[in-house]
């Protein structure tokens, strides 16, 4: 025995496992894990009430069972911070708040009035919460989008992230994550765009056109309750009657506020020019043929952009040359015209016409939005920089400076040359 | 003029083998001329003795002399002169000494026999193709086997005797001129250092072989095959047989080693290659697999995607253990279940599988005591742990090691463990040669037969990392 | 023969380039000089590189020599040991900076919590480890694992090209901020300065130095890379990203459709700071044993253990105060060791030669 110690003491590396068998493994014996000391956290609301702030948080709770079902429950908490918030949150929860795997983050509209930056910076800067979620901003509270989205994923198996991932990947400009609000944020223009989803009640429901149909969740037994907390209030019962409706929509931003609302038509203008963005239904009315007068859609197939920027006479010209594959997908009109339907895959002149000129109203209308709130979401600055950096330091110092340069669009002549051609 | 004093010695050597139940000695005289047989009757053929022996002198008319009995009376193959002093040795090495009084020398002829079994398939490396044979206990069949696939004259056998009881006969084999001097000598003068009262198994020679006895890690290569021994042998390695044990030593030996099977040989190269990174990759599951699944519960669950996380969230829910506990209870319990299974007859060892797999495995899981995904993580450690079943004893020690280190420090213990073991395992040289290579260090010419290999017509030139002192095959 | 051969002296060259540089640098850089960091890495890179063909030069004048004994011969023992000491505190600030930057990072992603006493007790013992076995030793062991850590590092980069990245600006920056820039980030170089200090030990035959250029221009080459597709990615946001090699996988627009995929870079980061740690404070032992010669290494590492747990405590929770002062003061001491300490030693070379031409001509 004597000799075996004294083998052991002659082995640093022993005594550093002895250290480690004595110090650390007592304390994982013990340890019941993160996952059950930890509240998993898969969405977060944020709401604005008075002068306080509420924080909801869509939070998975294990249930010991063989079907491996997310069952989430909203619990919230409220205080003059946001840190104060989740801290009564957590409080409410009797676990850690554990951010690392939430996927999406819901402000409030009414948020937006003011910088919407100093209300995320806790969460993004200390929380730890990913730069990867995605951030979106809704009509009702956060925490009623929560608790509806919750009902979506117990009933539908939705998330909000799909709808809004969705969404980015067909409609806005850009994603719509936290990182890419912050890149707008901190770019010379700090503008930024973030998705926009609609809560509405059951009345107005069969008023809409696209909403989520689901289930609503009546079931006491699925439904997750209050987790018993005076700072908590959560459940199936806040959400009952409402439901989220996805619209497309999005809100711009301008140094962390709100400064407009684009609805589904002003986005498609905007996305003009961004040759991901297809799929998008163009309807001319109007039509002639054989005499009759019809209504065609037409869905953007494929896009070609080709870019140039120039200045003319101090002037910032805007050139973009588009070729749109388009195909015919639906006329309105009487019953006989519809058997012309084959002859109609051909693009006529006048169609094409007809198409160039909505597409070209829809996006006169977004730049005009865009224009009013000297917001540059679609880059324009940067494109110029990039292509005429000497004439565009020159035109940008001329209005002013560095700082003014969200002004620029203003400036910023577009030529659009257009081919629409069937896909 | 009488040389010798047949009784005396006859008594002599039956005093000093303690008068022996299986001592026996036969007398044979003719006029003046006396012979004795003195010999161990349990290891000796008596049948050859009659016939090769004792007829041929009973049938022979004249003068006997000691050299007309070795060159013309005696019909054994091996007959050689001895030294008085060497009769006990020779009686105990199973050969009949013969005593005469009309000669100072003495004559030992090998008539040794006992039960032995014939070369079968051994159990712990079986092949689908290939050679089937392996090594017995029986030294001089082991080297039958060898001298028959190695007909080379450079093939050296040198016999040393080891253990002050058992003298038990080890043989040192290489290829002369092909194997490193260095290498024979280190492994010549460890065994003649060697000093223990026996050797029962080619295992007890192999702790005096290593350089670091201490060590948790294999540094002498064991095989039961014989064509493996003679691969090995044309690498330029030194191969120990030891006497009563089919088990042959290599040596030197590197990790890589271990990967590398006699199936690899004898099919496709690729089919090779692919196998020995399954047997790597099972090898790295059977060793972090525990430890890290226990980290990741333990401390980050936010590696873990979302849907992982429910599953485990879900099902480790409500468990009387935590989560170090669960994995160590399931570790002991395939452990145990593993070592009842060996040690069991077969049809026991079936109905232990059973319990443990259906009843223990099945039952625990449904009651609620063990979790899922805790067995299948470490079933599968412990399935993959015999992808490489000649480490499997090492590995089962170091898993227990990643299951503290993974439990206790996480991620970055598990890291930290690895590269100390790599950095302890680089640290030394068995019998000149880098226990890691030829990875490392990085030896370009040995990796046509490390992980991935080459076709055979490709590997020209012997490893490298054994130093041979012929560098090319042909 | 305890000597290293060319290949090992090149994966320890790539592991010290990658030091300091692949986490917390990229953001740091992007603060001072945006995208024009790239030629502030550069430039240091090209400074760092001239001391290669220097080392080569010196290792070839004095084949089996150490460093030290040449030192000590051409500059005296007060003032090798003075430049000794220097050498020392630079490799013990750096062990301690890699160490720092990896703490942060893994506390921010897989700790949660503070856990100093795991992350010394898991490190600490290992590079002592390794320390005391030898240089051969741990430059095998990192020679084993460079090619996972180098496809760790490649995986990390291509990943990234997986989600929009568009060109960042160039020339933004006016010359102060690209010099101040240069002076602040000079102490996470001087790369090749631990090759002098090992150079006894390395065997570098005939035709074989450029092997050591391939490995250093190699491992540039995926800083420089790193350094693109990281602003490229982020752009004005790159300031707020800490850990570059890692968020190059952490932010996807396909909402997480990559998983958790930064596992890779985390195992990467882990071995790479192992290896970085090993070899820093190698050479910190290596100039203690040589500023004390009755000391041994063991106390040699004792001395590191105690100095590193001491320093670390003042520094912890004030990861600020170490980032500062590897930004302000530390240049100081880089300067003199990543610059003047090789014009020294070309001296010395020119002095030898002139020397060996004045024999050969009395001769």
């Amino acid at each position: 025995m004597k000799r075996k110690i004294k083998v052991i003491f002659k082995m640093p590396m022993m005594i550093i496992l002895i250290i480690i068998l004595l110090f650390f493994t007592p304390f994982a014996i013990y340890s019941p894990g993160e996952n059950r000391n930890r509240g998993v956290v898969t969405a977060l609301g944020i709401d604005r009430l008075g002068s306080e702030y509420e924080i909801s948080l869509l939070t998975f709770i294990p249930t010991a069972n063989q079907s491996y079902q997310e069952k989430s429950s909203v619990i919230s908490g409220k205080g003059a911070s946001v840190a104060e918030a989740v801290y009564n949150a957590q409080i409410a929860m009797g676990r850690a708040v554990g951010l690392a795997h939430a996927k999406t983050t819901v402000v409030n509209e009414d948020l937006l009035n003011e910088d919407v930056t100093s209300t995320i910076d806790y969460l993004s800067r200390v929380a730890s919460l990913p730069e990867n979620t995605v951030f979106i901003c809704t009509n009702k509270s956060a925490k009623e989008m929560l608790e509806s989205s919750h009902d979506l994923v117990n009933n539908l198996g939705l998330k909000l992230e799909q709808i809004v991932g969705y969404n980015a990947s067909n409609l806005y400009v850009t994603d719509t994550s936290l990182e890419a609000f912050y890149k707008g944020y901190y770019s010379p223009t700090k503008s930024s765009l973030i998705g926009y989803l609609t809560i509405e009640d059951d009345a107005n429901k069969s008023e809409e056109n696209s909403e989520i149909s689901q289930a609503q969740n009546t079931s006491e037994g699925q439904s997750e309750g209050t987790q018993g907390s005076s700072n908590s209030s959560s459940g199936s019962s806040g959400a009952q009657g409402k439901h989220i409706v996805n619209q497309g929509e999005a809100v711009l931003l301008k140094e962390g506020k709100k400064v407009a609302h684009l609805d589904v038509d002003q986005l498609n203008g905007i996305n003009l020019l961004n040759p991901k963005s297809v799929n998008q239904i163009v309807t001319i009315d109007d039509v002639e043929k054989n005499g009759q007068t019809l209504s065609m859609q037409y869905k953007i197939k494929t896009k070609k952009t080709l870019i140039t920027t120039k200045f003319e006479n101090n002037v910032p010209i805007f050139v973009a040359h588009l070729i749109l594959g388009v195909e015919l997908v639906e006329i309105n009109g009487t019953h006989e015209n519809l058997k012309v339907n084959t002859e109609f895959s051909e693009v006529s002149k006048e169609i094409a016409d007809k198409i160039e000129a909505k597409i070209k109203e829809q996006f006169t209308a977004s730049l005009k939005v865009l224009r009013e709130c000297d917001t540059d979401v679609i880059g324009l600055a940067r494109t110029f920089f990039f292509n005429n950096r000497k004439e565009f330091m020159k035109f940008v110092e001329e209005l002013g400076g560095k700082e003014e340069v969200d002004k620029f669009i203003d400036y910023v002549v577009f030529k659009l040359n257009t081919v629409i051609q069937p896909d | 003029m009488s040389y010798f004093n047949v009784e005396k010695k006859v008594k002599e050597v039956k005093t000093a083998l303690n008068e022996s139940v299986d001592f026996s000695y036969r007398y044979f005289k003719r006029g003046n001329q006396k012979l004795a047989f003195i010999y161990l009757k349990s290891i000796i053929d008596g049948q050859l003795f009659s016939s090769a022996v004792y007829f041929p002198l009973q049938t022979f008319e004249g003068e006997l002399s000691i050299d007309k009995l070795k060159n013309d009376i005696l019909k054994a193959i091996d007959i050689k002169e001895v030294k008085e002093m060497d009769i006990i040795k020779e009686v105990l090495d199973g050969r009949v000494v013969v005593v005469t009084n009309f000669s100072k020398k003495l004559l030992s002829i090998d008539l040794l026999k006992f039960p032995t079994r014939a070369p079968t398939e051994p159990p712990t490396s079986p092949v689908i193709q290939g050679p089937r044979e392996g090594f017995v206990e029986d030294m001089q069949t082991n080297i039958t086997l060898l001298r028959r696939r190695l007909k080379s004259k450079d093939l050296v056998i040198d016999v040393l005797r080891v253990g002050s009881q058992t003298q038990t006969k080890v043989c040192i084999t290489y290829l002369k001129g092909i194997a490193n001097k260095k290498i024979v000598k280190e492994v010549t003068d460890k065994i003649k250092k060697i000093k223990t009262d026996g050797v029962l198994d080619s295992y007890n020679i192999l702790v005096y072989l290593e350089n670091r006895p201490e060590s948790l890690f294999k540094q002498v290569g064991n095989t039961e095959k014989p064509d493996i021994v003679t691969s090995k042998l044309l690498e330029g390695k030194v191969a120990v047989i030891v006497d009563n044990s089919p088990i042959v030593l290599t040596i030197p030996f590197i990790f890589i080693e271990d990967l590398q099977n006699s199936n690899d040989y004898y099919t496709n190269h690729h089919y090779s290659s692919f196998v020995r990174v399954i047997r790597l990759l099972g090898l790295l599951i059977a060793l972090i697999a525990p430890g890290f699944y226990l980290a990741l519960q333990l401390y980050h669950y936010n590696i873990l995607p979302l849907n992982f996380l429910i599953t485990i969230a879900d099902t480790t829910q409500g468990l009387p253990f935590t989560p170090f506990l669960e994995i160590l209870f399931i570790f002991l319990l395939f452990q145990i279940l593993y070592e009842v299974s060996l040690r069991l007859p077969s049809y026991l060892g079936l109905a232990t599988s059973v319990v443990g797999a259906l009843i223990l495995g099945d039952t625990g899981v449904k009651a609620g005591l063990i979790s899922p995904p805790g067995v299948i993580i470490v079933a599968l450690s412990k399935i993959a742990l015999y992808t490489i079943p000649e480490q499997a004893p090492q590995i089962t020690v170091l898993q227990l090691l990643f299951i503290v280190l993974g439990g206790s420090l996480g991620l970055i213990g598990l890291i930290s463990g690895l590269v100390y073991i790599i950095n302890y395992l680089n640290n030394y040289d068995s019998f000149c040669t880098p226990y890691l290579a030829p990875y490392s260090p990085r030896i370009p010419q040995d990796l046509k037969d490390a992980i991935l290999v080459d076709p055979i017509y490709f590997q020209r030139y012997r490893p490298k990392s054994f130093s041979p002192e012929k560098k090319e095959r042909v | 023969m305890n000597k290293i051969n060319v290949r090992q002296t090149g994966v320890i060259i790539v592991m010290c380039i990658f030091a300091n540089k692949i986490l917390l640098m990229p953001s740091l850089m992007y603060e001072q000089t945006s995208a024009d960091s790239i030629f502030v890495l550069i430039t240091l890179f090209l400074l760092d590189l001239a001391m290669l063909p220097i080392f080569i030069w010196l290792k070839n004048s004095y084949p089996d020599k150490k460093f030290y004994d040449i030192l000590k011969d051409k500059l005296g023992v007060v003032i090798t040991k003075i430049i000794y000491l220097a050498l020392l505190c630079f490799f013990f600030f750096k062990c301690l900076l890699v160490f720092s930057i990896t703490y942060v990072y893994f506390k921010q992603q897989i700790y949660h919590n503070e856990f100093i006493f795991m992350a010394l007790i898991a490190f600490l013992p290992v590079i002592n480890h390794a320390v005391l076995c030898g240089v051969r030793t741990f430059a095998r062991t990192i020679q084993l694992f460079f090619g996972i850590v180098i496809a760790g590092f490649i995986i990390c980069l291509i990943i990234s090209l997986f989600t929009p990245i568009a060109a960042p600006y160039f020339f933004v920056s006016n010359a102060s901020q690209f010099f101040s820039s240069l002076y602040n980030h000079v102490f996470s170089f001087g790369d090749f300065i631990i090759l002098f200090l090992i150079m006894d030990r390395i065997e570098i035959k005939k035709g074989q130095a450029k092997h050591l250029y391939f490995y250093s221009l190699f491992a540039m080459f995926l800083v420089v890379t790193l350094f693109y597709l990281f602003y490229a990615k982020y752009q004005i946001t790159a300031f707020m990203h800490n850990n570059a090699l890692a968020d190059l996988l952490v932010f996807s627009v396909q909402f997480n459709a990559i998983g958790r995929l930064d596992i890779i870079a985390m195992l990467t980061i882990m071995f790479i700071t192992l290896f970085q740690m090993e070899i820093f404070n190698y050479a910190f032992c290596d100039c203690f044993v040589n500023i004390f010669p009755l000391l041994n290494k063991n106390y040699s590492v004792v001395v590191f253990d105690v100095l590193f747990c001491i320093l670390y405590y003042v520094f912890i929770g004030r990861y600020e105060t170490m980032v500062t002062s590897t930004l302000f003061w530390l240049p100081y001491l880089a300067i003199v060791i990543n610059y003047i300490l090789p014009l020294v030693m070309v001296l010395i070379l020119i002095i030898r030669r002139r020397g060996e031409k004045k024999n050969k001509s009395n001769l």
